[in-house]
C-alpha cells in the first residue's frame, strides 16, 4: 500500500487561538503512523480534545497543516474533505447517538458517506450494508439490540454502538474523545478492548484522550502528554516512567496546584 | 481540623439599578393610567338590562333540537367542519414551516444574517391577523372553508416555524457533529441527527399549533370563512340567544375535548 510510507496523521507547526483569545495548541508538531495506538494525556483544558477535533476538522485550526495519509485536510473543501473525514472515524465522550432512532440505523450512519444523497434520504441502504451493520454489532456483542433504540440501552452500550458505527465505517484512523470519561470502570476496560481490538484486527490506527492513567497504560503504545496547549512528552509507553505521567497532571507552571 | 467559617456578607445593592427599577414601576403605572384618560365611556343604555336578561335566559335554556338535524346544517356538522379547517390548516402550515423553521434556525452552519432575515420574514407573515387573512383570501378564494383554511395556513406558519427554529437551535449539537465526521453533508446531517431529533418538538409544537387554531378557526365564520363562526354570528343577528348558548356550548365541549386529547398524545411522546 502506499499509504503505508506515509504517516497516518501528520501536524506540522499546528496552532489555534480561539475567537475570544484563548490559545487551543500552541506550535504542534506530531507524526503518527499507521498502526499505531497512541493516547494522548493532560488535564482537562490542556488541549486533549481540539488536537483531536482539529484532525477531522471538526475545528479549523489557525495555522500550520494537518496531513491525514498524505493528503491535506486543512485546504479540503467539500466533497474532498467529506472522502478525507470518511477515513477517519471518531467516538465521542458524550457517544453522540442519536437517540431516538434504532440502533442499526445509528450504525449505518458510519456509511452514509459511502452512498449518494438521495439513497439515505429514503433510507435505501443495500442489504449488504445492513449486514456488515450487523455484523460490527455482533463484534461488540449487541447483536440482539440491533432494533432497539439507541436511548433504551446503558451508556457503556450505546458507547460500544458507537465503535459499531466506526466500525461499519471502516476507516483508517479513530479518534476517539474521552471514550470513557462517563462511564463505569469496568465498563470503560469493555470499550477500551473493542478499541484495541480494533487496532489489532483491522490495523487501524487509534488515537485516544484519555483521562484515567491506569487505562493508557494498560492499552496505550505510544504516549503524547500535553499540556497548555503543547506537546510536553512522547513517547513509547514501555519506555514511559511513572514520573512522566505526576508530571503531566501535577507538574508544570502552576497546574494542578489544589490536588490534595 | 479546626477551621473557622467567612461571615456571610450581606449582597451588595446596586443604588442605580435600583433607582432604575423605580423609575420603571412609576412609568408602568403612569402608561395605565394615562392610556384610561382616552376610553370613551357613554353610560349604559336604558334597555341594557332587559337585553342582559334575555341573553343570560338563553344561554342557560340552549336550544337543544340544533345539536343535530340532519340536513347538515346543526351544530356537530358545523363543528366538524371547524375541526377539519383547524386540522387542515394547521398540517398545511406544519409542512410548509420545516423549511422556513432551518431557514431562520440560527446555526453555525450558516451565516448571521441568513437566519435574521429568515427571523423578519416569520415576523411579517405572523403580524397578519388571520381574520385579515381570511378576508383576503375570501376574495382570492370565495367565502366558505377553504378561505378559512388559507387563511390559518398561512397565518400559523409564523408562530410555528418560529417555535421549531427554536426547537433546532435548542437540540444538542453532538449527534451532528457524529454525522460529520463519518463524512456526511449538511444534508446527511439534517436527514440522519437533526431531523429524528427534532420529531418530538415538532409534533408537541404542531399539537399545540392545533389547539390555538381550533379556537381561530371558530371565529373565522364570523368573516365567512366557513366553520361555525357563520351560524354563531347569524344568531346573534337574529338575537336568538338560545341558539347562541347551544353553539357557545358545543365550541367548549370540542375545544376540552381537543384540549384534553393533545395534552394525552404530547405526555405520550418523549
Amino acid at each position: 500500500m502506499a499509504a503505508t510510507t506515509k504517516p497516518m496523521i501528520e501536524c506540522t507547526k499546528v496552532s489555534k487561538v480561539y475567537p475570544d483569545g484563548t490559545v487551543g495548541l500552541k506550535n504542534i508538531n506530531l507524526k503518527i503512523a499507521q498502526g499505531e495506538f497512541v493516547v494522548i494525556v493532560g488535564l482537562s483544558g490542556a488541549g486533549k480534545s481540539t488536537l483531536l477535533r482539529s484532525i477531522n476538522r471538526l475545528q479549523d485550526i489557525t495555522s500550520g497543516e494537518i496531513l491525514i495519509a498524505g493528503e491535506s485536510i486543512t485546504s479540503a473543501r467539500g466533497k474532498a474533505l467529506r472522502l478525507l473525514r470518511c477515513n477517519i472515524g471518531m467516538i465521542f465522550q458524550n457517544f453522540n447517538l442519536v437517540k431516538r432512532s434504532s440502533v442499526l440505523r445509528n450504525v449505518l450512519t458510519g456509511r452514509i458517506a459511502y452512498y449518494p444523497t438521495w439513497k439515505t434520504t429514503f433510507n435505501l441502504f443495500s442489504k449488504a450494508d445492513k449486514q456488515t451493520a450487523y455484523e460490527a454489532l455482533q463484534q461488540v456483542g449487541l447483536a440482539d439490540k440491533v432494533y432497539s433504540r439507541a436511548d433504551e440501552l446503558s451508556g457503556g452500550q450505546q458507547q460500544r454502538v458507537s465503535i459499531a458505527r466506526v466500525l461499519a465505517q471502516n476507516p483508517q484512523l479513530i479518534l476517539a474523545d474521552e471514550p470513557t470519561a462517563s462511564l463505569d470502570p469496568q465498563t470503560s476496560r469493555k470499550v477500551m478492548n473493542d478499541l484495541k481490538m480494533l487496532n489489532e484486527k483491522y490495523g487501524m490506527t487509534v488515537v485516544a484522550n484519555l483521562h484515567s492513567v491506569a487505562l493508557a497504560r494498560e492499552f496505550g503504545q505510544r504516549v503524547v502528554g500535553v499540556r497548555a496547549g503543547e506537546i510536553v512528552y512522547d513517547g513509547q509507553m514501555s519506555d514511559t516512567p511513572e514520573a512522566v505521567f505526576n508530571d503531566i497532571y501535577n507538574g508544570g507552571v502552576g497546574k494542578g496546584v489544589a490536588q490534595s | 481540623m479546626e477551621t473557622s467559617y467567612q461571615k456571610l456578607v450581606p449582597q451588595t445593592t446596586n443604588k442605580l439599578k435600583v433607582c432604575w427599577h423605580w423609575l420603571i414601576a412609576i412609568a408602568a403605572i403612569a402608561l395605565i393610567a394615562w392610556s384610561f384618560t382616552d376610553m370613551d365611556f357613554g353610560g349604559i343604555k336604558a334597555s341594557a338590562g332587559q337585553i342582559a336578561g334575555a341573553i343570560f335566559k338563553g344561554i342557560f335554556h340552549p336550544d337543544w333540537h340544533y345539536v343535530y338535524t340532519g340536513d347538515g346544517e346543526d351544530l356537530v356538522s358545523e363543528l366538524w367542519e371547524t375541526m377539519c379547517i383547524a386540522f387542515l390548516g394547521t398540517f398545511i402550515s406544519a409542512i410548509i414551516s420545516v423549511p422556513f423553521a432551518f431557514w431562520s434556525a440560527h446555526t453555525k452552519y450558516k451565516r448571521w444574517w441568513s437566519a435574521r432575515l429568515g427571523k423578519i420574514v416569520l415576523a411579517v407573515i405572523r403580524s397578519f391577523p388571520e381574520i385579515v387573512l381570511a378576508l383576503m383570501f375570501i376574495k382570492a378564494v370565495g367565502p366558505g372553508s377553504a378561505a378559512g383554511v388559507l387563511a390559518l395556513g398561512f397565518h400559523s406558519v409564523g408562530m410555528l416555524a418560529k417555535l421549531f427554529s427554536e426547537a433546532i437551535e435548542n437540540l444538542e449539537e453532538g449527534a451532528n457533529e457524529a454525522v460529520t465526521a463519518t463524512g456526511g453533508s449538511k444534508w446527511h446531517i439534517m436527514m440522519f441527527a437533526t431531523l429524528p431529533n427534532l420529531l418530538p418538538a415538532l409534533i408537541s409544537n404542531t399539537l399545540y399549533r392545533f389547539d390555538v387554531s381550533l379556537r381561530s378557526a371558530s371565529i373565522l365564520g364570523l368573516v365567512g370563512a366557513g366553520g361555525i363562526g357563520y351560524p354563531l354570528i347569524i344568531a346573534l343577528q337574529y338575537r336568538q340567544w338560545d341558539r347562541v348558548g347551544i353553539i357557545l356550548l358545543g365550541i367548549i365541549v370540542m375545544v376540552v375535548l381537543v384540549d384534553w386529547l393533545s395534552g394525552w398524545i404530547r405526555a405520550r411522546l418523549v
